[in-house]
């Protein structure tokens, strides 16, 4: 019993990516809903848990997202090393941009992460003959999953290349429950909570803040390189500062401080936003109120809104509650 | 006479053009409680600051057991066996009281935070001394709250407990009795008086009570510099501290 307590988020994210297709149509959208996830827990893990705001989470998704279009272009590698290759720049751009950023703290911290969103933009932009500037890069293959000349399993239509992506979003959120359960993710909640006493009982802040970065950077850019091999395409505005914002209101409305409410927070986003749009071009600006409805109201953002509700539905449960205190 | 555990040589501190701390020297010995105080403004939690790494001193040198540490950051010295508490409580204030101590102990080896993949009940050193932390502080009964809720009081033996739980050879207190109700004072008295048993104890406090009563030795400061240095008799008696620090204040206390 108490080791289905380490996997009761686990449990749920496959339950999640097991109904998706029920109630989702189409692949595409299903696996979008995925890979944007995987971003908002890469986000998360800096601002829930790290108390980290950093408006640079799509450059680790669009270098992921040119990382894996050039690897499979150029190299013709396969599937599982070009998204690898995704993952260990994106981590590593993480590193940099990490290593400079964190050196502030606050607005300042804030506005480092933004400068370097703008200047990997134009970088990007720039380096037309590496990304394809405007254009950005097309016609990337999208290789099916095979070993030793076997095709272990296709990935040629939306819903086959649904299901790889949604085991591998399984593994990895797997992973990242297992590293904020971890004894670095205990001390990054001690970072979150007060700097000060935590460089005061020992730990090096800057170390941790950059670990945290590493992984952050090395989950959104595979997530770029899912989205590149879902599209075909590693687009300019994958690397631009909307993608960044975007990532950072998924987190945000999902909540901060739990991995699952970043699932929750990112089908939210990418379904609501799809149906929205099809009633009505200015949707965007619904999503406006529902940010002010969170940053006001409602901190805890869905996940803590689901909470209350199930305890409300549950008013003798004392075990939710404490489960939820234990979250924060 | 024993060698110092702690020996501060000419440590100043200046911002700008002020001087908060100026040319202090200063010997803690081994096993005793050594208490700074002073009128507000005096520079004590400045020297505080300087000697536990939390702010870079400007000049001089500060030896634990011989070794340099003043070019070393907060946390580093941390490994050279200080801890210390602050005046305004500072804890994690979203975690439980056994998680705020676990990590306290979990930073004098900081490299294991770290590690990614193992879990932190499986580092039962830190685990045990904040299960006996809890029980030395009596908050065996809130382990579970969340330290932002608890009562001042307890969050106040929660600052001191922090600085335990690294199990250091210098605990750095100030003003541990801050805000404190007359009934908290007691027991929080108790709690310094015995953890000489263990530890160096440097105290900052106002509560002259506490001060002559279980101080060794004293340390006056005024306006950034030592007005006078010597045993509690001695402070209590010494003209230029009587007429300094308000002389009633003093006389406060036991003998």
């Amino acid at each position: 019993m108490k080791h289905i307590v380490h996997f009761r988020f686990t449990l749920l994210v496959i339950a999640v990516v097991l109904l998706l297709p029920l109630c989702v149509g189409s692949g595409t959208l299903a696996t979008e809903v995925l890979i944007y996830a995987l971003a908002a827990l890469g986000c998360n893990l800096l601002l829930g848990y790290t108390g980290l705001m950093s408006f640079g989470q799509g450059i680790f998704f669009g270098i992921g997202s040119y990382a894996t279009g050039l690897a499979l272009l150029h190299l013709k590698a396969p599937l599982l090393i070009s998204l690898l290759i995704a993952a260990v720049i994106g981590g590593l751009i993480a590193l940099l941009v990490g290593w400079f950023s964190i050196r502030q703290r606050g607005t300042y911290f804030v506005m480092l992460t933004l400068a370097f969103a703008q200047m990997f933009y134009f970088l990007a932009y720039t380096m037309k003959d590496i990304t394809g500037g405007d254009n950005g890069l097309l016609d990337i293959p999208r290789p099916n999953l095979s070993a030793f000349g076997f095709t272990l399993l296709p990935t040629t239509t939306s819903w086959q290349y649904y299901s790889f992506v949604a085991v591998l979003f399984v593994v990895v959120f797997w992973l990242l429950q297992r590293v904020v359960d971890s004894v670095l993710g205990r001390t990054l909640l001690a970072v979150r909570d007060n700097e000060a006493r935590a460089a005061a009982v020992g730990y090096d802040i800057t170390l941790l803040k950059l670990a945290a970065f590493v992984i952050s950077g090395a989950v959104t850019g595979l997530a770029g390189g899912l989205h590149a091999m879902m599209t075909g395409v590693a687009p300019l505005s994958n690397i631009e500062y909307h993608t960044s914002e975007s990532i950072l209101i998924m987190t945000v409305i999902g909540g901060t401080g739990n991995l699952f409410a970043s699932v929750l927070g990112a089908s939210f986003y990418v379904l609501v936003g799809n149906w929205l749009s099809s009633l009505w071009p200015r949707w965007l600006m619904l999503l406006g109120f529902l940010l002010i409805g969170v940053s006001l109201y409602m901190h805890k953002g869905l996940y803590g809104l689901a909470q209350s509700l199930l305890r409300r539905l549950r008013p003798g449960d004392k075990a939710g509650a404490e489960i939820a205190k234990e979250i924060h | 006479m024993s060698t110092p555990i702690l020996k501060a040589l000419n440590v100043t501190k200046r911002y700008g053009k002020f001087t908060a701390v100026n040319n202090i020297t200063l010997d803690i010995l081994p096993g005793t409680v050594h208490s700074v105080i002073g009128p507000n403004g005096a520079g004590k939690t400045t020297l505080f600051h300087t000697l536990t790494g939390t702010t870079p001193i400007t000049e001089g040198s500060i030896l634990v057991e011989g070794e340099e540490v003043s070019h070393l950051p907060g946390y580093k010295r941390v490994r050279k066996g200080l801890a210390r508490s602050f005046q305004v409580t500072s804890l994690f204030p979203n975690l439980s009281v056994r998680e705020n101590l676990r990590l306290a102990a979990q930073g004098t080896r900081p490299a294991q935070a770290l590690n990614p993949w193992k879990r932190p009940e499986l580092l039962r050193q830190a685990c045990d001394i904040a299960e006996q932390l809890l029980a030395r502080l009596n908050l065996q009964s809130v382990a579970e709250r969340l330290s932002a809720e608890l009562s001042h009081g307890q969050q106040r033996r929660l600052e001191v407990g922090m600085a335990m739980a690294g199990q250091p050879k210098v605990i750095f207190l100030d003003e541990p009795t801050s805000g404190m109700g007359i009934d908290d004072i007691g027991d929080m008295k108790k709690l310094i008086h015995s953890l000489r048993e263990n530890y160096t104890v440097v105290l900052i406090e106002h509560n002259m009570d506490i001060v002559m009563d279980i101080s060794d030795s004293i340390t006056v400061m005024q306006q950034g510099q030592i007005l006078a240095q010597g045993k509690p008799n001695e402070i209590r008696n010494d003209e230029r501290v009587r007429r300094a620090y308000l002389g009633s204040m003093i006389t406060g206390g036991k003998a």
